[in-house]
């Protein structure tokens, strides 16, 4: 120290100065080390998280077409307006509510949904805000890019129903994954996130893996705004395998026409080839668009007529032909008498039981429609005599008709490729119920099993898989839509992030095709009774075709107690048929709500399909109908 | 005023420290470019070190003891700029009016007023002849440093203010206040600073925002990574992904380039060093700042005078106190206050001001043998 003092230790004040600030800074040079060296790598991830993104590409779904071809389902681009999370944790979204509303047209409540629904979500999701939006409201998003950076348009492919309700039940819809699916351990295991398209009912949801592609993504880097600085990385999506249906559009629309032209305009047609179960019609009226669950979710307007169907009394989404329990009436009388003879309880030589028009089992008298003697099997079939199939099911007993249920599949569903099936109702499933209530089963419950009232409901799929069955003597094959999955081909280069393997394509393959034991007589007079139905002056005469000969049964199901079957609660009319009768090609099954007898609006429906199929049955090609 | 420079003026030149600052501002420049290539701030920065170079050798050639005689001047004239700033001639930038724009020129006047408070203080604490420090002294010490610093809190700068107490107090400390006043002051602060937040957070005094900044380094996980926790937590990453060696200016993985890093050429400017230039060029920059600081303290030693020690010095815990405040904040353990880092931060007064500060330091050692 060149200036010095004693009493102010200036050289030591100086020093100590010194000192204090090397201490500082090597604390400094400590903090460095542990934030850098201990840590570094723990920070290095930090900073990657919040600087790279995964923007998904969605890949198209797999396209539908009928058996000849002819399109049913696609996916088209149409550019939808998405909003992205990311942005949007730093902003109060209250505030965002009235301009996306008035700037894309959207109703405020859904707006208020879409906000509070994607914060819920992880960061850097992103959402579909508006579908389908046209260049005003492309222009509006760009306009305010600066203003709104969590918006965004992007080019991504939607559904596409063509035909509008037709096959709308077979063919189903797609949607959003609900918050309930992503719960379920099925799907959290295939990787589903929220916003995922996937199928919902019918084929789409059946076969949602085949139909669905592998979406790609983007890997980008993004700055501290979450806008896109650079590309890192493409991984391009693997389209969805399209689908061959085997259905024929001809004989679907001519059903649909069929059941259109009805009094109550409710009722299910389904037709299959019963040689390899191939679905050929399945029509469910009324129906639905799928078109609105896909468009219409962001609109109003759309919201109103899904929630419309819905809350619709005559269950426009619900899908008569496999979801519909029935009575199945006279029709029962058919797989009934070919277990008669099975079972030994009648025999092809000594087949007469007394009809009696009717019956008394205690103090009532249950009657029959006619007044039929001691009719043969076969004539008791065409003249659908009550009384005979209530003896006949007093002589097999209540084992016997739970054992048939069993022999023709009631028990069960039908194995049909579509979601939610239902299992009919026999009395080998309210056995154990009636019983319980009423401590026995009572011998006018087996009476009235004998022809499918009180115990038995079944689905119209149930019953055509089991008459196709008789007609084809004993075979049995599980009706369905699956014709082929066309193969589609790999993606991007074998042993990189990016590559998708091919994958295959495939046909058909029955799960248990089985057969029904009978003796060839035994099946004779069955189908015998059968054609005399339609060619023999039976319940559906009217309904002959000369050359081509139709076995078929009449079936009315009541629905209410005799007496009160009128207007809404008239009865249900079956009929149910296969063709030509000694070697059948097709099969086809009708079921009208609440029209009342089953030869006069079930048999007319069936023949209308009948005469589809032999317009273009010897080289007949089929007619463009795509654009109905 | 300005000598012209004699052979042995050249010789007797302190080359090493003006080395060694111009070698930290370059370094600086280096960073300011990472912090964001494509903005002209680190260009600016350059002319900057330019016409503070020539500050620098103007008064590293003046004697000092000329300029300390008319330290009463530059007080007045630095007084002045500071009411400037608060006339319409200020600029306000982010609610703070800081900056004053004549002719076009823009520039920050509560760091020119520094050195003249610096000045100010030396000649009134130089002039002393020894003993302890009175309290009438200390009284006038407090009332010249008054004036610059309430005009500096009317506009309002905390941070800039803040940084003129370290000079107060190398002014009280080195003019002989009696050693169980610092003790007492240590403790004092000890005890007050803690009272203060927790009466401050339970009266509303201390409000929300300034809460969060604190609980964001004493637990940084507890607050809202979005909110006013974001710069420290931003910072802390950037430091920490920096490593041994850093990314060495790679735009991809930048933090400042992608816009997380906030104020990335001036606040956080060693946040942009550490991710960079790893821990190596971090301790490297650390160590050249104690060389340097080492260069100066010996000048102080060598002083001829009791004013020229006082300048030094005083510019010494300006200087370490910014450096512990700016380099702290960025590694996450001070609070985040607006402190430039001396001779790295992008700003021309600032810039400036350092290198005429460190210019007087190189006069006072030149003129060491004189008398």
């Amino acid at each position: 120290m060149k200036i010095g003092d004693q009493v102010q230790n200036l050289g030591a004040r100086v020093a100590t100065i010194q000192v204090l600030a090397f201490v500082l800074l090597a604390l400094l040079g400590v903090r460095l080390y542990f934030l850098q060296i201990v840590n570094g790598e723990y920070y290095s991830d930090r900073a990657e998280s919040q600087r790279v993104r995964f923007i998904p590409i969605p890949a198209p779904r797999g396209a539908v077409f009928d058996r000849y071809g002819r399109l049913l389902v696609d996916s088209r681009p149409t550019y939808n307006v998405v909003l992205s999370n990311e942005p949007l944790k730093k902003i109060n979204v209250a505030d965002r509510v009235d301009d996306y509303s008035r700037g894309l047209g959207l109703e405020r409540q859904f707006v208020i949904e879409r906000l509070n629904l994607i914060k819920q979500q992880n960061e850097f999701e992103a959402m579909v805000l508006k579908e389908n939006v046209d260049m005003r409201d492309i222009t509006w998003v760009e306009a305010h890019a600066l203003e709104f950076p969590e918006l965004r348009v992007e080019l991504q492919p939607q559904r596409y129903y063509p035909l509008g309700t037709t096959l709308a039940h077979v063919l189903g819809y797609v949607g959003e994954i609900s918050p309930k699916q992503l719960e379920d351990p099925a799907y959290q295991e295939k990787g589903f996130r929220p916003g995922d398209i996937i199928g919902k009912g019918g084929l789409e949801q059946y076969y949602d893996e085949y139909l669905r592609g592998r979406p790609g993504y983007r890997k980008v880097l993004v700055d501290s705004r979450g806008r896109v600085q650079s590309e890192l990385e493409v991984v391009q999506p693997q389209s969805g395998q399209d689908l061959i249906t085997t259905i024929d559009l001809d004989l679907q629309l001519e059903a649909e026409k069929r059941l259109a032209d009805t009094p109550t305009k409710r009722g299910t047609i389904i037709a299959t080839d019963p040689n390899n179960g191939e679905v050929l019609v399945m029509a469910s009226a009324p129906s639905f668009d799928p078109n609105i669950f896909i468009s219409g979710r962001s609109s109003p307007d759309g919201r109103r007529a899904i929630a419309a169907y819905w809350q619709d009394e005559k269950r426009p989404l619900f899908n008569r032909a496999i979801q519909g329990h029935y009575p199945p009436g006279s029709t029962w009388k058919i797989p009934e008498s070919l277990a008669g003879l099975q079972q030994g309880a009648i025999t092809v030589e000594k087949s007469n039981l007394v009809c009696g028009g009717g019956i008394t089992i205690g103090s009532k008298f249950t009657r029959c429609m006619g007044s039929h003697g001691s009719p043969p099997l076969s004539y008791a079939i065409t003249k659908s005599c009550d009384g005979y199939y209530y003896r006949l099911a007093l002589k097999m007993k209540i084992e016997g008709v739970i054992q048939m249920v069993e022999t023709f599949g009631f028990d069960k569903r039908s194995g049909v490729d579509l979601p939610n099936e239902k299992v009919p109702q026999t009395p080998k499933s309210h056995m154990a119920g009636v019983i319980k209530r009423e401590g026995k089963w009572s011998d006018i419950r087996t009476v009235y099993s004998g022809i499918g009232q009180d115990t038995v409901v079944v689905t119209p799929i149930s019953m055509l898989h089991a008459v196709a069955a008789i007609g084809m003597r004993g075979q049995m094959v599980t009706p369905h839509f699956l014709k082929e999955f066309r193969s589609i081909a790999a993606v991007g280069s074998e042993g990189q992030s990016d590559y998708f393997a091919q994958r295959a394509g495939f046909g058909y393959k029955d799960p248990e095709p089985r057969l029904i034991e009978a003796t060839p007589d035994q099946w004779d007079v069955v189908i015998k009774g059968m054609w005399g139905v339609v060619n023999g002056g039976g319940t559906a005469g009217s309904i002959r075709i000369p050359d081509f000969d139709i076995a078929g049964k009449t079936g009315t199901a009541q629905v209410a107690a005799l007496g009160k079957d009128v207007g809404d609660k008239k009865d249900h009319a079956w009929f149910v048929s296969f063709a030509p009768a000694y070697k059948p090609e097709i099969a086809v099954i009708a079921l009208i709500e609440n029209v009342g007898f089953g030869g006069s609006f079930a048999a007319p429906a069936v023949r209308g399909v009948y005469d589809a199929y032999l317009a273009k049955r010897p080289g007949h090609t089929p007619q463009e109908v795509a654009a109905k | 005023m300005v000598a012209i420079p004699e052979k042995r003026d050249l010789r007797d030149f302190d080359w090493l420290t003006a080395v060694l600052a111009l070698a930290i501002a370059s370094f600086g420049v280096w960073q300011i470019h990472n912090a964001m290539p494509s903005e002209g701030y680190w260009t600016k920065q350059i002319y900057g070190i330019g016409i503070a170079l020539v500050a620098f050798v103007v008064v590293s050639f003046t004697d000092y003891r000329r300029l300390i005689d008319s330290a009463p001047i530059f007080y007045v004239i630095g007084l002045i700029l500071l009411l400037l700033v608060l006339t319409p001639l200020g600029v306000q930038v982010n609610g703070q009016k800081a900056w004053l724009r004549i002719f076009g020129l823009q520039f920050q006047p509560s760091e020119i007023a520094k050195i003249s408070t610096v000045l100010m203080l030396a000649k009134y604490f130089g002039a002393k002849k020894g003993g302890t420090l009175t309290f009438r002294e200390m009284a006038v010490g407090g009332a010249i440093f008054a004036g610059p610093v309430a005009l500096i809190m009317l506009e309002p700068d905390a941070g800039q203010a803040i940084t003129y107490l370290p000079i107060l107090g190398a002014m009280f400390f080195l003019s002989g206040i009696k050693m169980r006043y610092v003790v007492l002051s240590v403790v004092a602060v000890a005890i007050f600073v803690p009272a203060a937040y927790i009466t401050g957070v339970k009266t509303g005094f201390i409000k929300r925002y300034q809460q969060e900044r604190i609980n964001a380094i004493i637990d940084p996980d507890s607050v809202d990574p979005r909110g006013y926790g974001y710069h420290t937590i931003q910072s802390t990453i950037t430091v920490g992904k920096g490593g041994l060696s850093g990314i060495k200016g790679d735009t991809e993985t930048s933090q400042s380039v992608l816009k997380f890093l906030p104020e990335p050429q001036t606040d956080f400017i060693f946040a942009v060093t550490a991710e960079n230039t790893g821990f190596i060029g971090c301790v490297s920059l650390l160590l050249a700042y104690a060389l340097l600081l080492s260069r100066l303290i010996a000048g102080a030693r060598e002083a001829s005078d009791r004013a020229g020690m006082l300048v030094i010095m005083s510019i010494v815990c300006g200087m370490v106190f910014q450096i512990c405040m700016n380099v702290g904040m960025a590694l996450g353990v001070l609070p985040v206050i607006g402190v430039p880092l001396p001779l790295m931060s992008a700003g021309l007064s600032a810039l400036l001001s350092t290198f005429v500060a460190i210019g007087f330091v190189v006069s006072v050692k030149l003129r060491r043998f004189v008398n």
